[in-house]
C-alpha cells in the first residue's frame, strides 16, 4: 500500500510532467517553456545530465567515454556546441554543454531532484495523476498534470547475460557500467564480452593499460573509423544523402570498402545488415589494436569453469577480470506497460511514431529510438512536435485530432520490427526516414489553420 | 528552423572557426552609474554591418544596456574589428552570432544593425532569441526565415527610408510596424537621436506583452 502525505491529489491544470532531467528531460522542459506550457521535470538523482553525469549515481560512463558521433551531427540544433571544440567531445565537455544549455534557458528552476516517479495513472479521460516519491523517506506526494513527457532514456537497465558455470568463476566479472575507472584494468589479463561501441571503446583501453585483452565478439558488426576521407565518417556519410540515389550507393560503397576489407583481414565476420540498419562501430583504434595483436578475438563465451573462460571455438582464456559490454534493456518502470503498447511476449514499447503513446493521446516518450546518429537533435524534433502538438490541443481540437490520424499513419513506418538478434536492434530507426516523417508531422502542425 | 533547414546544415560544411572579439559591459562594471542588475532581465547582444564590429556599440550602446540593467555584450563576426577575417557569406557570419549568443549566461535578444541586421535575422532563425532588433536594416533576405521560439521583432528605420519598399518587405515579413528615429542609419552609434533611440529599443525590451 502506498502512504500518501495528503488525501486529494494537488492539481498542476494544464502543467506537465517531465521524468528525468538528462539530455531528453531538459530539451523536452525548453522546448515546453517555449510553447508556453508550465512544466515540473523530475529527476530521480540529485544532478542534472544523467548518463553524462559521472556524479549520477546510476551512471554508466566507463573511462574516456567520447561521443561516437561528431559535434555537428550531435549538437541540439538550436544550440550549437562552440565551434573551438573538438570532432568528438568528451564525455566531460558533453556534460558542460547540458549546463550550459539548462542555464542558459532557465531550465534549473523547474527541475525536483530526488525524486522520483513512482506511478503514472491516466485520470479524468486525458489527464495524468503521478505519485512522486522523494528519495530521502518523507511521504509520496500525488499531483495531476495535463500530460506526461517521459524522458528516462534506455541506458540504466544492465543487460546481462548469464553462461554456464558463471556463479563460481573465481575472477571479477563487472558490467561496463561498473568499470568507473580505467585503473582497475591495469596490468591485468582482461576479457571484454560484447561488440557493440561500448565493449569496443573498452577493449581498447584493455589494450593499452591491460597486461592482456581478449574480446569476445558473437556477430558481425560495421566497423567504420571516427574519420572517413578526412571528414567525421558520420559527416561524410550523411552527406552523400544529397547526391542522387543510384550515386549515392556507390560512393557510400567506396567511402567503406577499405575498412570492410582491412576488418575481413582481420578475420572478422563480415555484418549481414546494412550500415544503416543498426549502430555501426565507431573507433579508429580498435582494428589497429587488433592488427598490431594487443586485442586478440575470439567468438561468443560458451561456459565458465573455475577459473577459466572457454569460448564456442574450443579455445579458453584465463582472465583476472571480465567485462560484460553487453548493453542495457529498455524499461520504464513508473508507466503502466499497456499505455505504451506493450504487449504479449514482447518487452518493447510500441509507440505511435516512437514517441506517442497508442493509447492516451497526452503521454509521450523521448528518445527512445537509436537512429544511428546523435540522438540529440532527434530529441529535439520529437519534443518540438510533442508541445507544439499538446499547444494545439489545447485550442483547436479539431486540428488535433487531425493530426492524431497522421501520426498513426506515419508510424506504420516505424513499427517494430524485431530481428531478434540483440535487444537494443529494436530501437533501431533510419534516421533519414524518421527524420522525414517527422518532418512531415512537424509541417502538419505548423500549417496556419483554414480559416 | 525548420527541421528541413537544419538537415541540409548538418550536411554542408562548418564555417571555419574564429576568434571572435567580444565587447562585454555587465550592469556591475559601471562605476559611475548606478544601476540596477536584473538577473531576470534577458542579456543584449549587439552587431553592426559596419567594419567596426564590437567597438562601434561601445561608445555608447554598451553602457547604456548595462546601465538599464542587462548584460550588454557586442560581437565582431568574422573580418570585423580584432576578429581575424575568415571564408563564408552571411551564413558564416549568422554562424559568429549565433556561437557568441550560446556563450552568453542567458537566452539573448539579438539586436543587428545595417547588414548586421541581415546576420541577426538568419540567427534567430537557428538560436531562439529573446527578442529580435533590426535597426536600419539592409541587404536583408526577401523572405526572411521564421524566427524559432517566436521572439518578438522591433523593426526600426531611419525617417528617409520608412517609404521604402525595403523597409515595407521586412515590414510584412514580420507583421509588426516599424519604429521611425531621426537622422541617418550611420546615426545612431553617435548622433544626437542615439540615445533617444536606444531608450526606445530598451523600453520596448522591458515591455510585458
Amino acid at each position: 500500500m502506498q502512504e500518501y502525505s495528503s488525501q486529494a491529489a494537488y492539481d498542476r491544470g494544464e502543467a506537465v510532467c517531465v521524468i528525468g532531467a538528462g539530455a531528453a528531460g531538459l530539451i523536452a522542459v525548453k522546448n515546453l517553456r517555449e510553447n508556453g506550457f508550465e512544466v515540473d521535470c523530475y529527476e530521480r538523482d540529485t544532478v542534472l545530465g544523467g548518463l553524462w553525469n559521472p556524479e549520477n549515481q546510476h551512471s554508466p560512463l566507463y573511462p574516456n567515454t567520447h561521443l561516437v558521433t561528431s559535434r555537428s551531427q550531435t549538437e541540439i540544433p538550436d544550440f550549437p556546441m562552440p565551434d573551438d571544440w573538438p570532432d568528438y567531445p568528451s564525455a566531460s565537455q558533453m556534460l558542460d554543454y547540458l549546463k550550459r544549455y539548462a542555464s542558459h534557458f532557465g531550465l534549473a528552476e523547474h527541475i525536483w531532484y530526488g525524486s522520483e516517479i513512482s506511478h503514472v495513472e491516466p485520470v479524468e479521460g486525458s489527464r495524468f495523476e503521478v505519485v512522486v516519491k522523494p528519495a530521502a523517506g518523507s511521504a509520496a506526494r500525488r499531483l495531476r498534470y495535463g500530460a506526461v513527457i517521459i524522458a528516462t532514456g534506455h541506458h540504466w537497465v544492465p543487460n546481462l547475460p548469464s553462461y554456464p558455470g558463471q556463479d563460481g568463476f573465481r575472477g571479477t566479472v563487472l558490467h561496463s557500467s561498473q568499470l568507473k575507472d580505467g585503473s582497475r584494468l591495469r596490468g591485468k589479463s582482461v576479457l571484454v564480452v560484447g561488440g557493440g561501441n561500448s565493449g569496443i571503446d573498452i577493449a581498447c583501453e584493455a589494450a593499452v593499460n591491460a597486461a592482456e585483452c581478449v574480446h569476445s565478439v558473437r556477430r558481425g558488426y560495421w566497423y567504420l573509423p571516427k574519420y572517413l576521407g578526412g571528414e567525421p565518417a558520420d559527416y561524410a556519410l550523411a552527406r552523400l544523402r544529397r547526391r542522387p540515389s543510384w550515386l549515392r550507393g556507390f560512393l557510400t560503397d567506396r567511402l567503406l570498402k577499405g575498412h570492410r576489407e582491412l576488418s575481413a583481414r582481420m578475420g572478422m565476420e563480415a555484418p549481414d545488415h546494412r550500415h544503416t540498419d543498426e549502430e555501426p562501430i565507431r573507433n579508429g583504434r580498435y582494428l589497429e589494436h587488433v592488427g598490431d595483436g594487443s586485442i586478440r578475438r575470439r567468438p561468443d563465451v560458451a561456459r565458465f569453469d573455475g577459473g577459466e573462460v572457454a569460448f564456442t571455438d574450443g579455445t579458453t582464456v584465463r582472465p583476472d577480470v571480465v567485462v560484460l559490454a553487453t548493453g542495457y534493456k529498455p524499461k520504464i518502470a513508473c508507466c503502466p506497460p499497456g499505455l505504451l503498447g506493450v504487449e504479449g511476449d514482447s518487452a518493447h514499447p510500441k509507440l505511435l511514431a516512437r514517441m506517442f503513446s497508442p493509447r492516451v493521446e497526452t503521454l509521450a516518450v523521448a528518445g527512445l529510438v537509436e537512429p544511428g546518429v546523435g540522438t540529440l537533435p532527434i530529441v529535439h524534433w520529437q519534443t518540438h512536435a510533442i508541445s507544439h502538438w499538446l499547444h494545439i490541443r489545447k485550442g483547436d481540437p479539431e486540428r488535433a485530432a487531425n493530426f492524431r490520424q497522421q501520426v498513426v499513419s506515419e508510424s506504420a513506418q516505424y513499427a517494430v520490427d524485431s530481428t531478434g538478434i540483440s535487444p537494443r536492434h529494436q530501437l533501431a530507426v533510419d534516421a533519414e526516414e524518421y527524420l522525414a516523417g517527422l518532418g512531415r508531422i512537424i509541417d502538419t502542425l505548423e500549417q496556419e489553420p483554414v480559416k | 528552423m525548420s527541421l528541413q533547414a537544419w538537415v541540409r546544415r548538418t550536411r554542408v560544411p562548418e564555417p571555419a572557426s574564429v576568434r571572435r572579439e567580444i565587447a562585454v559591459v555587465e550592469p556591475a562594471d559601471l562605476l559611475d552609474v548606478e544601476a540596477k542588475d536584473d538577473p531576470e532581465a534577458s542579456p543584449v547582444l549587439c552587431c553592426t554591418g559596419e567594419s567596426a564590429g564590437a567597438a562601434a556599440f561601445s561608445a555608447l550602446w554598451l553602457k547604456r544596456i548595462a546601465g538599464s540593467g542587462r548584460y550588454a555584450a557586442a560581437v565582431s563576426v568574422r573580418g570585423q574589428g580584432n576578429t581575424p577575417a575568415a571564408p563564408g557569406g552571411v551564413e558564416a557570419r549568422a554562424h559568429d552570432l549565433v556561437q557568441a549568443a550560446i556563450g552568453l549566461p542567458r537566452q539573448a535578444v539579438l539586436v543587428g544593425h545595417g547588414a548586421g541586421a541581415a546576420w541577426a535575422a538568419l540567427a534567430a532563425a537557428r538560436y531562439p532569441a529573446a527578442a529580435l532588433v533590426l535597426v536600419a536594416p539592409h541587404k536583408l533576405p526577401k523572405q526572411p526565415p521564421k524566427p524559432v521560439g517566436d521572439p518578438k521583432v522591433l523593426l526600426a528605420v531611419d525617417e528617409s527610408d520608412a517609404q521604402s519598399k525595403e523597409a515595407q518587405a521586412i515590414t510584412d515579413a514580420y507583421g509588426v510596424a516599424p519604429l521611425t528615429f531621426p537622422g541617418v542609419s550611420g546615426d545612431v552609434f553617435t548622433g544626437p537621436g542615439a540615445e533617444g533611440l536606444l531608450d526606445t529599443i530598451l523600453s520596448w525590451l522591458g515591455r510585458r506583452d
